[in-house]
């Protein structure tokens, strides 16, 4: 079990909620900084150090976005040289620096949710809200692959009849609109015995319940109930902008004071929490193995 | 107990004036497993549909359909759904939902249970089927077999007192397919679960039920206990065609004894019967001309992905022509990948695939599919486009007097609704279009009754006696060995023996025609009912 991999979509989906949205909308640098590594952490958690090329593009994604802005936003104070009578900034440098962390971070939350939440979890997630559109979107993901495969099937029929050539552009829009109708037909036909097969157990007889084989367990419990302490204790402090930072025309922060210390704190904790159930899962299987 | 009566029941679909279903009557008790036998268009699946209420098609309907003494017209849906339990023949587009929880799940669902019941009836059924390993898979990873074993556990979860089953092994291969029967036979036992089926494939289900109904023109010709059913049949051809080998062996004789069903039964009553004086029939002799090579594979490798393991590893065959060679094997043993690649579809990545001498590399334009060869896929609705008969024969510039049979009377048809045998002869024609010279067939008798295998049989001949070399990818050995001329077995990727029917297979013992299996170690070289009638005719009756 990978970070998070065990735990009620919900519990997960309000964690991400949590920490992005916070990540996403605070320019202060201590959230930044949290956020990128904390995410990261949990990333290479997950995936040990496989995939170095995706890495590679994210850090050159991150590099072009620190070059473009000084380029490009002449803003700030602090005039560091002159490039064709554009003045380039240190605060449009710190800046670039800044929104590149925060978008990289960001884009890293995603990448390990994508991970976490498989379709069903998804699924599960949506059948909460809508269990009729949770069922389209279930039936929706077994058709496209049924449909793919069916299509391969069609081609290569149409092919071994001399009917479909992908030679040159004309034969093979002829060959598409073939494949095209094929599956119209089959469509069609073969929708009728799915219909059948869910009028013989009974859909829309009455309202439906939505099965999922995910319980809220006392560990979802706890991480839920973690995520809104701590991001309650971040609240004041988000809605007064006692954390804001500004970075045009000058680099100023604001003053910092027990509650901003706090807040701080509380995104650091929550930024980390994927990496604390990690090394606390490690430390108890150690602490099972040398007993036994 | 009384589970089941149909009292008087006639069908008509709208705009027919023949009756599907004339005045049908019967009874079924609780625990019974009974076999629905006849042929296409007897009104087998009709009568069915007319069991669960919710499937019932339109049309007009007299008589009445009582489940536990009450009118099925007067019980709530919530009952019928959940006690009258149905599954059909496609695996595959029965199935809902994307994973096999969720599947198994589905009917409970839309019963609006509580999720503690749905969870433990998911439970209870997935350990009796013994699929945990599946739980959670994509339904698309699963093979054809295993997807209709779910269909049945997403209906058992329902807790049905009966099960109504429509053709639900013709699609499956051999041993998916008596895997199937012995599941069904098992909750018959063990939960003296209701069983209705159809089946054309008689051979394991008859033994397996203990009554049979059978059906011809939308009426019962007889119902009763199996035994005396069929014995009740003697002399009826069509019926009979369809039956276990061990049955239509005892109908070529006129001896008072209760019929056999199994291959055991059926070699006692050789053995009783009949002495083995003469040890096997006269061979004639093979003239072995020299022939020229049609399709020649050489030391071929090929895989779908460069990850994946081999499907053809170094497969070595000649076929020559004006023969038909049959390519037996188990599922995925790559049977089907190596007619594909025969057919310029799968490339592989080593050996040499020569077609009348030519490597398939070096035909141009689409030349391989000129007046050279054709494939005739697994799925035969993969080449149908259009609304009728006559304008899918159109559609390849098809002249129907070229053709060896005879679908005029289909004309106006459209083809998803005619019978399984005649989408595959329609299929047929379409690929006859290319007057190919070397046909390539993947399953042509798959899911179809005796009576169109029989025609598919008589239509193969006849094309090679117009001079079509035929390949043929089979699972079935009682259709190898009656139209084979070479039968060769393929195993891992490649083809481990290859001979003559005969030679073939007397030298296998487990893969071989249930003739064989009768005969084998008392009379030698049978391999057909056909044969096996024969040398008993010789031989005469035993002399004990």
């Amino acid at each position: 079990m990978k970070a998070f991999d065990g735990y009620n979509p919900i519990a997960v989906f309000i964690y991400y909620a949590a920490v992005v949205s916070v990540g996403m909308f605070c320019m202060n640098p201590w959230i930044i900084g949290f956020s990128l590594v904390g995410a990261l952490v949990t990333f290479f958690i997950r995936n040990k150090l496989s995939g170095a090329k995706s890495h590679l593009f994210f850090l050159l994604m991150f590099a072009v976005m620190v070059i473009i802005n000084p380029l490009f936003n002449h803003n700030g104070v602090t005039v560091l040289l002159v490039i064709n009578d554009n003045p380039i900034t240190l605060e449009a440098i710190i800046y670039g620096i800044a929104s590149g962390a925060m978008i990289i971070g960001i884009i890293y939350w995603f990448r390990s949710f994508s991970q976490i939440m498989t379709s069903d979890k998804l699924l599960y997630l949506l059948g909460s809200i809508s269990p009729k559109f949770a069922l389209i979107l279930s039936m929706t993901l077994r058709y496209i692959p049924l449909f793919e495969k069916q299509t391969q099937k069609v081609v290569h029929a149409q092919q071994a009849l001399g009917l479909y050539r992908d030679d040159d552009f004309l034969s093979k829009i002829r060959g598409g609109i073939r494949v095209f109708s094929v599956m119209v037909t089959w469509v069609l036909e073969n929708g009728v015995i799915t219909s059948d097969s869910m009028t013989a157990r009974g859909y829309g007889i009455t309202k439906r319940t939505h099965f999922s084989i995910f319980k809220f367990r006392r560990h979802d419990i706890i991480l839920t109930v973690t995520t809104v302490i701590l991001f309650a204790v971040m609240l004041p402090t988000l809605i007064t902008g006692a954390i804001n930072f500004e970075y045009y025309p000058k680099i100023v922060g604001e003053e910092t004071t027990v509650f901003s210390v706090l807040a701080y704190i509380s995104y650091g904790i929550l930024a980390f929490l994927p990496t604390i159930t990690e090394a606390e899962e490690k430390i108890r299987w150690k602490y099972l193995k040398s007993k036994i | 107990m009384e589970i089941l009566k149909i009292e008087d029941l006639s069908f008509s679909y709208p705009l027919c004036e023949k009756k599907a279903l004339k005045n049908i009557s019967f009874t079924v008790e609780r625990g019974d497993f009974v076999t629905v036998c006849g042929a296409t268009g007897s009104g087998k699946s009709t009568l069915m549909r007319m069991l669960k209420k919710e499937l019932i098609p339109l049309g007009e309907l007299t008589g009445k359909v009582y489940y536990k003494g009450k009118d099925l017209d007067t019980l709530s849906e919530k009952e019928t759904t959940c006690s009258i339990g149905f599954v059909a023949q496609r695996p595959e587009e029965q199935i809902v939902t994307d994973k096999v929880w969720h599947e198994l799940a589905f009917g409970l669902e839309n019963m609006g249970l509580p999720k503690d019941v749905i969870r433990r009836r998911v439970s209870e059924m997935t350990c009796y089927f013994g699929i945990e390993d599946w739980f959670e898979k994509s339904v698309n990873e699963l093979s054809g077999g295993q997807k209709q074993l779910l269909n049945l556990a997403s209906v058992m979860v329902m807790q049905p007192d009966i099960l109504i089953l429509d053709e639900p092994t013709a699609q499956l291969d051999p041993i998916a397919a008596s895997d199937f029967i012995a599941t069904l036979s098992k909750l018959n036992r063990d939960l003296s679960l209701t069983v209705v089926i159809t089946e054309h494939r008689l051979e394991d289900v008859i033994p397996a039920g203990n009554k049979l109904l059978a059906m011809e023109n939308g009426e019962i010709v007889k119902y009763g206990e199996t035994r005396s059913a069929i014995s009740a049949l003697y002399g009826n051809k069509t019926l009979i065609e369809g039956m276990p080998a061990a049955v239509r062996i005892f109908n070529n004789f006129e001896i008072n004894t209760p019929c056999p069903l199994t291959v055991r039964e059926g070699r006692d009553f050789i053995e009783k019967n009949f002495s083995n004086e003469i040890r096997s029939a006269d061979k004639k002799e093979q003239k072995n001309e020299k022939k020229d090579a049609v399709l020649e594979f050489s030391d071929v490798y090929f895989r779908y992905e460069r990850d994946l393991p081999d499907i053809l590893r170094g497969l070595d065959f000649t076929v020559y022509e004006n023969e038909i060679f049959c390519i037996l094997g188990g599922n995925g043993s790559g049977k089907s990948t190596s007619l594909s690649a025969a057919a310029g579809i799968n490339k592989p990545y080593s050996g040499n695939i020569k077609v009348f001498g030519k490597k398939i590399k070096d035909y141009k334009n689409g030349d391989l599919y000129k007046n050279c060869l054709s494939l005739l896929p697994q799925d035969v609705q993969t080449v149908f486009l259009k609304n009728t008969v006559k304008e899918e024969l159109a559609d390849v510039n098809m002249d129907t007097s070229d053709l060896p049979y005879d679908l005029s009377e289909l004309n106006e048809r459209h083809p998803y609704d005619i019978s399984g045998g005649q989408q595959q002869l329609l299929a047929l024609a379409k690929v006859l279009s290319t007057k190919p010279k070397l046909l390539l067939l993947d399953e042509p008798t798959k899911g179809l009754d005796a009576y169109a295998k029989k025609s598919i049989m008589d239509v193969l001949k006849k094309l090679r006696a117009l001079g079509m070399t035929i390949v043929c990818v089979t699972h079935d050995v009682e259709f190898a060995a009656d139209c084979a001329d070479r039968c060769a077995m393929f195993f891992r990727g490649e083809i481990t023996s290859c001979s003559s029917p005969k030679e073939f297979f007397s030298g296998n013992s487990f893969y071989t025609t249930a003739a064989n299996r009768m005969t084998r170690g008392y009379y030698g070289g049978v391999t057909t009912v056909a044969d096996a009638v024969e040398i008993m005719k010789k031989n005469g009756a035993a002399t004990k």
